[in-house]
């Protein structure tokens, strides 16, 4: 335990860079596609938003402590030092300039892992204590409550009290031997409880098992979001002793992208070994119910409508024929987004921007492109599969005066499901 | 009949007089698509950033320059590589901008009118066109084992490079030999180099080789009058400076010694070095790890197939394609060897320090609680 400080920021940078980092360094050439591939770059033209700028603290820290000429120029005083006014500078760029999407390393001719770079930069940031307040705050909540935004399981139970009284439906907790342990976020309880309500009708009739742990019924990750390993291996344990004793087969991952990105592909890094279950998301989840027949839809939105990829399910998580499949089954009238799919534009809000207040500014800037998109195709509904890019877009849909609803796909599913009674 | 003609002549005329900023504006391609292309190529060729400007300048104020296309001993897969459309994309358009008065396979006219074609294009910009050659030319018995109307290929690239400004040898075959040349060579066949001695070269080998590759260098010689950079085996080096192996995403798997063994086993499951099973990629110069093909979906060995080396000289007669290399190929000596052998003790020095160094740094660092988040300020 120690204050945080610029020499600590330093060294956690350095046990950051690796050969994948390295070699990043030594392959840019300095072309600047990137910066066309963030939208932070797009919609301000500002090019201290060029990704590849955003870890210059990085770098220069990789040209000094691991490269022969760098070490050189070091000794000849030749090379910028890495300071407090450089921790202070790059912190917007690293957290309010970058949702982690991902866009700018598919963008980039030589493979080059940007965005892993900024969120591996943000170990520094944060340990040098520059990461901004309400990400610390949240991370707070997230290790002392339990949910970053303060959500304790009264919340929760208070919620399934309501969903049975209302459906007359079945929510267990800590069931030992289900099959499926389903995982919720902060804001689908707070903001969005038609999620939960959804998955009880999905689950009675595919005739799943399923349960809420009341250790680990938050699925995001605050420790990935500022960027400590340390807190995100914490967070992330919890959900792996609740599912590893509950003996559960799947873990759900919810309706939300770094959530997803968190429990699914840094999990096992951070506690360093395989787990003992499998985790999905709700829409793979979705998608193998309906291909094996376990749950049917009928009626059609006839409503022109159009989803938006979230970067964290869509780019990084590789899940985008399964929306489509899913929407194809309950919507007539469906069309695609320019950039759909893989390359899709972020919703401006992903990777701890939305928490972060003093980013609203810079936020409803980088919608702009979001707006642009839509505009083009003049859409009755907006459709989405994460409860942050929904946020977001309901926010910077309002800051922009369009009517445009914004609709969670497992809902739109749960609202076309035939429901016939099973024998139990 | 006549009218007709006279129609397409005029057409003809008209296409001739445009620029090629007139041509994108034609085909809905907008100014700011057109600088990014400039951009993009720019960054393909390595060439100094002020240097997007300069093409874009000289891009946009290019006049069609007239192309002569001629094929040899060959399979057309070259053309079908440099063809392949994925979308309308300003390297599509910069092909149908150039004046290809002779293509055999894509041109409209046959026969006498082709050869007629070719012959008033020659005349007309003698001294200033640019020539492309694919395939190899056979030289045995007088070059009899391939003629176009009648005339040998011998022949005919004798009175196309001599009017040439530059020529430009697509694919292995026309770049060094190729299949033809391969043992046992029945016709005698040589590359465009063992003929044409007094004008530039470039040659962009591989069987096929990507089609991005020829359109920067067609972008090279419309933006500066001259073809790029080349190594000593007369390629492009902004496409073929690097090995595939060094651009390999794989690479980091031979580094650690993982291989594939046989083309079902766990490591080809899990994606390992194909080195084992013949990968050709330490010795072969290509941009297929970086460029990749099909608009970037793959390359081979990101379809789990070793490199053959096609790019380089000689390739079918490297022996087989699925046998391990075993000691390092191509243009090395001894001394070269011992060079390296020094370089990778340097290197292996140098890499040692940097994981003490790094390892330091990671078991030096402390972990992290919530409490040591907040700075004081």
């Amino acid at each position: 335990m120690s204050k945080p400080s610029v020499e600590k920021g330093i060294q956690f940078i350095k046990a950051q860079i690796d050969a994948p980092v390295a070699s990043f360094f030594s392959s840019c050439v300095h072309c600047g596609l990137c910066a066309e591939a963030c939208l932070f770059y797009t919609e301000t033209e500002d090019p201290k938003y060029t990704p590849i700028n955003k870890v210059e603290p990085m770098r220069r820290i990789w040209e000094q402590e691991y490269t022969v000429l760098g070490k050189l120029k070091s000794a000849l005083g030749l090379s910028k030092p890495i300071d407090e006014a450089t921790f202070k500078e790059w912190e917007t760029l690293v957290y309010d300039g970058c949702t982690l999407c991902g866009r700018c390393s598919v963008a980039c001719p030589l493979g080059n892992d940007i965005s892993g770079m900024i969120r591996k930069s943000r170990e520094g940031f944060a340990a040098a204590g520059y990461a901004p307040p309400d990400l610390i705050g949240a991370t707070q909540r997230a290790m002392e409550i339990g949910s970053p935004m303060g959500v304790k399981l009264p919340a929760v139970k208070a919620q399934i009290r309501h969903l049975e009284e209302d459906t007359g439906l079945k929510v267990t907790i800590d069931q030992q031997g289900a099959e499926y342990m389903v995982l919720l976020s902060s804001m689908e309880i707070m903001n969005f409880p038609e999620y939960l309500e959804a998955i009880a009708r999905i689950m009675r009739q595919a005739g799943k098992t399923w349960t809420i742990a009341s250790t680990a019924f938050e699925a995001t990750n605050s420790g990935i979001q500022i960027g400590v390993s340390d807190l995100a291996k914490v967070i992330v344990s919890r959900i792996v002793d609740a599912a590893e004793s509950l003996g559960v087969k799947t873990v759900i991952s919810p309706e939300c992208g770094h959530a997803y990105t968190a429990v699914r592909w840094e999990g096992p890094n951070l506690i360093g070994r395989p787990y003992k279950f499998e985790v999905k998301h709700i829409l793979e989840i979705l998608d193998e119910f309906t291909k094996a027949g376990l749950i049917k839809t009928e009626g059609m939105e006839e409503a022109r409508l159009t989803y938006h990829d979230p970067c964290q399910i869509a780019r990084k998580g590789g899940i985008v024929e399964q929306p489509r499949r899913l929407l194809n089954k309950v919507a007539s009238n469906f069309v695609e987004m320019r950039d759909a799919g893989a390359m899709n534009w972020c919703c401006s809000g992903g990777g701890g921007v939305s928490a972060n207040e003093r980013a609203e500014g810079l936020k409803l800037k980088a919608f702009k492109r979001k707006k642009t998109q839509l505009d083009e195709l003049q859409v009755d509904t907006l459709v989405t599969a994460c409860a942050n890019c929904r946020l977001t877009l309901e926010e910077g849909l309002e800051e922009n005066g369009m009517d445009i609803p914004v609709v969670g796909l497992t809902e739109m599913v749960a609202d076309h499901l035939v429901e016939e009674e099973r024998g139990s | 009949m006549s009218k007709d003609l006279k129609s397409m002549e005029q057409e003809h005329a008209n296409r001739n007089s445009k620029t090629f900023a007139e041509h994108l504006e034609q085909n809905g391609i907008s100014r700011r698509g057109f600088l990014k292309f400039c951009s993009s190529m720019t960054a393909a060729l390595a060439l100094p950033a002020g240097s997007a400007d300069v093409m874009a300048k000289a891009l946009a104020a290019a006049r069609r320059p007239t192309v002569i296309w001629l094929s040899f001993q060959e399979c057309t897969g070259c053309t079908e590589s440099i063809t392949r459309s994925y979308s309308p994309t300003i390297e599509n358009l910069i092909f149908d901008f150039i004046s290809l008065d002779y293509h055999h396979t894509l041109q409209v006219a046959a026969g006498q009118q082709a050869e007629e074609a070719k012959e008033h294009a020659m005349k007309e910009s003698y001294g200033k066109y640019l020539l492309i050659v694919d395939g190899s030319i056979p030289t045995k018995d007088g070059g009899i084992y391939s003629t176009i109307a009648g005339r040998t290929n011998l022949d005919l690239l004798e009175e196309a490079a001599a009017g040439a400004a530059a020529v430009v040898a697509v694919g292995t075959c026309a770049a060094y030999g190729g299949l033809p040349m391969a043992k046992p060579d029945p016709t005698g066949a040589v590359p465009v180099s063992a003929l044409v001695k007094d004008k530039p070269i470039m040659n962009i080998p591989g069987c096929p080789p990507i089609g991005l590759v020829m359109t920067g260098a067609i972008a090279h010689f419309l933006t500066f009058g001259r073809l790029p950079d080349m190594d000593e085996l007369g390629r492009p080096k902004a496409f073929y400076g690097d090995s595939i192996h060094d651009r390999c995403y794989r690479r980091t798997f031979y580094d650690q010694g993982l291989f594939a063994k046989a083309f079902d086993d766990e490591g080809a499951r899990k994606g390992w070095c194909l080195y084992e099973l013949g990968c050709k990629g330490p010795t072969t110069h290509n941009a297929c790890a970086t460029l990749k093909w099909n608009d970037g979906v793959s390359f081979p060995i990101e379809s789990g197939h070793p490199c053959l080396g096609c790019s380089e000289p000689n390739f079918w007669d490297a022996g087989s394609f699925y046998e391990a290399l075993s000691v390092p190929q191509g243009r090395t000596g001894e001394t070269i060897l011992k060079a390296g052998a020094i370089g990778v003790g340097v290197g292996a020095a140098a890499a040692a320090l940097n994981r003490s160094n790094k390892s330091a740094a990671v078991e030096g660092r402390e972990t992290i609680t919530v409490e040591d988040l907040k700075r004081e300020s």
